[in-house]
């Protein structure tokens, strides 16, 4: 099917995109579209007024800022997320992250801003970013500010962003420890059945030192585990529990229950994926 | 309406456009560039990729006026100056790389982009890179024979 009609503006700086944010009538933005065309398509959206955000430069670039966070500006692509040698130094997970979105051919076009605005319930983002506890930058008419990443996404596909807000940068602190991401999906290019991000740091005496992981694919949006990161942290490795503590915060959960996968299924495949990156990350 | 000026194939084009109009309807038919096709119309299928500043994308997920001013190169491009086939064109003739030939001008501008940034692939990877790519004929096999073979002869080109 084909989008309703809608007016288009193209605007070539941020103070010209987020006047029109205030004053045309029901604006949406479209960043690289590979969420937002289907959507279209099947006039699940029906916007009046489509802003386009893909000729303004200054969303497209990557800094390092005083403090040491990565700041990603939105329309950076998953490709160069991948490609980038700042984000491989200073956040290699998420890099490591960008490599399990769709095909090559998406990954050229989507952002990491538009797939955290978003909020798709299975999209490989938003784990990492929680075990990151990075943050969004809103920009609109009446001001900035910054959300954390547990604050912004508020459930599936419902972010705190409001109607004439526009997310510029994304702002990852610095995380070089022990990384694993994981995705089980049937075929590649499809959102994740199951997915797990998690970062670990052991101490010299064998001890977990430090311990985050989020999981996908989860009925209300991803969560940070955070039951089982406190069940695990400052236990020694070999003296661990690793099965009953993967269960108790497992079966707390209730993940999406589809033609993808039953929620039985998907526990079951919870709990295997997460044994498996755990053992990986503190071995 | 909106007037789209575009490069593709290193000629200047230029059309009008309801905004809504998708880039793979505009190169097929205000352009008349018929070698791109369109399949799935959800992004899955891969049958209207085309290059954007020498990317693969896929044209049924961009809007045509997105395009204002880009660069983009098509399957049309392929071809040498005087209509000879291209080294990807010429591999898929001759390991029988399509029946239909439906799917087939999107694996060529994937085969292009693919053979000229990576190092040699395994069949393996040649696989997991086209999994943006459906053949609803082939059944890969031929089609990965192919791309090795392409990449076979660009590299011997290049020495
Ligand atoms: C075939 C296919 C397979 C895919 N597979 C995966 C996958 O395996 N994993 C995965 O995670 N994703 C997958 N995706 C989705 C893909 O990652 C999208 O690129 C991403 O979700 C959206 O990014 P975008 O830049 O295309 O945003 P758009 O589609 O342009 O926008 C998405 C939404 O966010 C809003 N928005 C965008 N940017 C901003 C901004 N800066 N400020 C405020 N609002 C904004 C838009 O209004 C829209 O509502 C797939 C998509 C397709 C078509
Ligand atoms: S027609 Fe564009 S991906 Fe199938
Ligand atoms: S040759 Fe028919 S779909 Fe590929």
């Amino acid at each position: 099917m084909y989008p309703t009609e809608f007016e288009y503006y193209r605007p070539k700086t941020l103070d010209e995109a987020l006047e029109l944010m205030k004053t045309v009538e029901e604006p949406k933005v479209i960043a690289g579209g590979q969420s937002l065309m289907p959507m279209l398509k099947l006039r699940f959206y029906e916007p009046a007024c489509l802003i386009d955000l893909g000729a303004i430069p200054e969303l497209k670039q990557v800094k390092l800022d005083e403090g040491g966070n990565l700041r990603i500006g939105a329309m950076v692509t998953h490709f160069e997320v991948i490609e980038n040698g700042l984000i491989r130094e200073n956040a290699p997970i998420l890099a490591s992250t960008a490599e399990n979105i769709g095909d090559i051919q998406i990954r050229n076009r989507g952002t990491i801003g538009g797939s955290i605005c978003e909020a798709d319930p299975s999209a490989d983002y938003p784990p990492t970013m929680f075990v990151l506890e990075a943050s969004i930058v809103l920009l609109s008419k009446e001001g900035r500010r910054t959300v954390r990443i547990e604050d912004f996404i508020k459930g599936p596909y419902e972010t705190d962003a409001r109607e004439d807000e526009i997310a510029v940068e994304i702002i990852v602190p610095k995380s070089t420890d022990q990384y694993h991401v994981e995705k089980y999906a049937r075929r590649k290019a499809d959102f994740a059945v199951v997915s797990v991000a998690a970062i670990a740091r052991t101490a010299s005496d064998g001890s977990i030192e430090e311990l985050r992981i989020a999981a996908g694919a989860l009925t209300d949006g991803p969560e940070r585990l955070k039951s089982l990161e406190s069940a695990l942290k400052g236990k020694k490795k070999d003296s661990v529990d690793l099965q009953t503590s993967i269960s108790e915060t497992v079966d707390a959960l209730t993940p999406i229950s589809d033609i993808h996968g039953g929620e039985e299924y998907r526990k079951y495949s919870l709990k295997m994926m997460l044994a498996r990156v755990i053992k990986e990350l503190i071995e | 309406m909106v007037t789209v000026n575009l490069t593709i194939n290193g000629k200047e084009y230029s059309g009008e456009t309801e905004p809504r109009m998708l880039l793979v309807h505009f190169i097929r038919d205000v352009l008349k560039l018929k070698g791109t096709h369109i399949g799935c119309d959800t992004g899955h299928c891969g049958a209207c990729t085309i290059q954007w500043d020498g990317k693969p994308v896929k044209s049924c997920q961009i809007l045509a006026v997105q395009a204002q001013g880009a660069n983009l190169k098509t399957v049309e491009g392929l071809e040498g100056p005087n209509g000879e086939l291209s080294i990807e064109q010429e591999s898929f003739r001759e390991k029988f790389a399509l029946q239909c030939g439906y799917c087939t001008s999107g694996f060529l501008m994937m085969t292009n982009y693919l053979i000229r940034n990576n190092e040699e692939m395994t069949r393996e990877e040649i696989r997991e890179k086209l999994h943006g790519n459906y053949c609803m004929c082939t059944g890969y096999q031929q089609i990965v024979d192919a791309v090795q073979d392409a990449q076979r002869k660009y590299f011997a080109q290049k020495k």
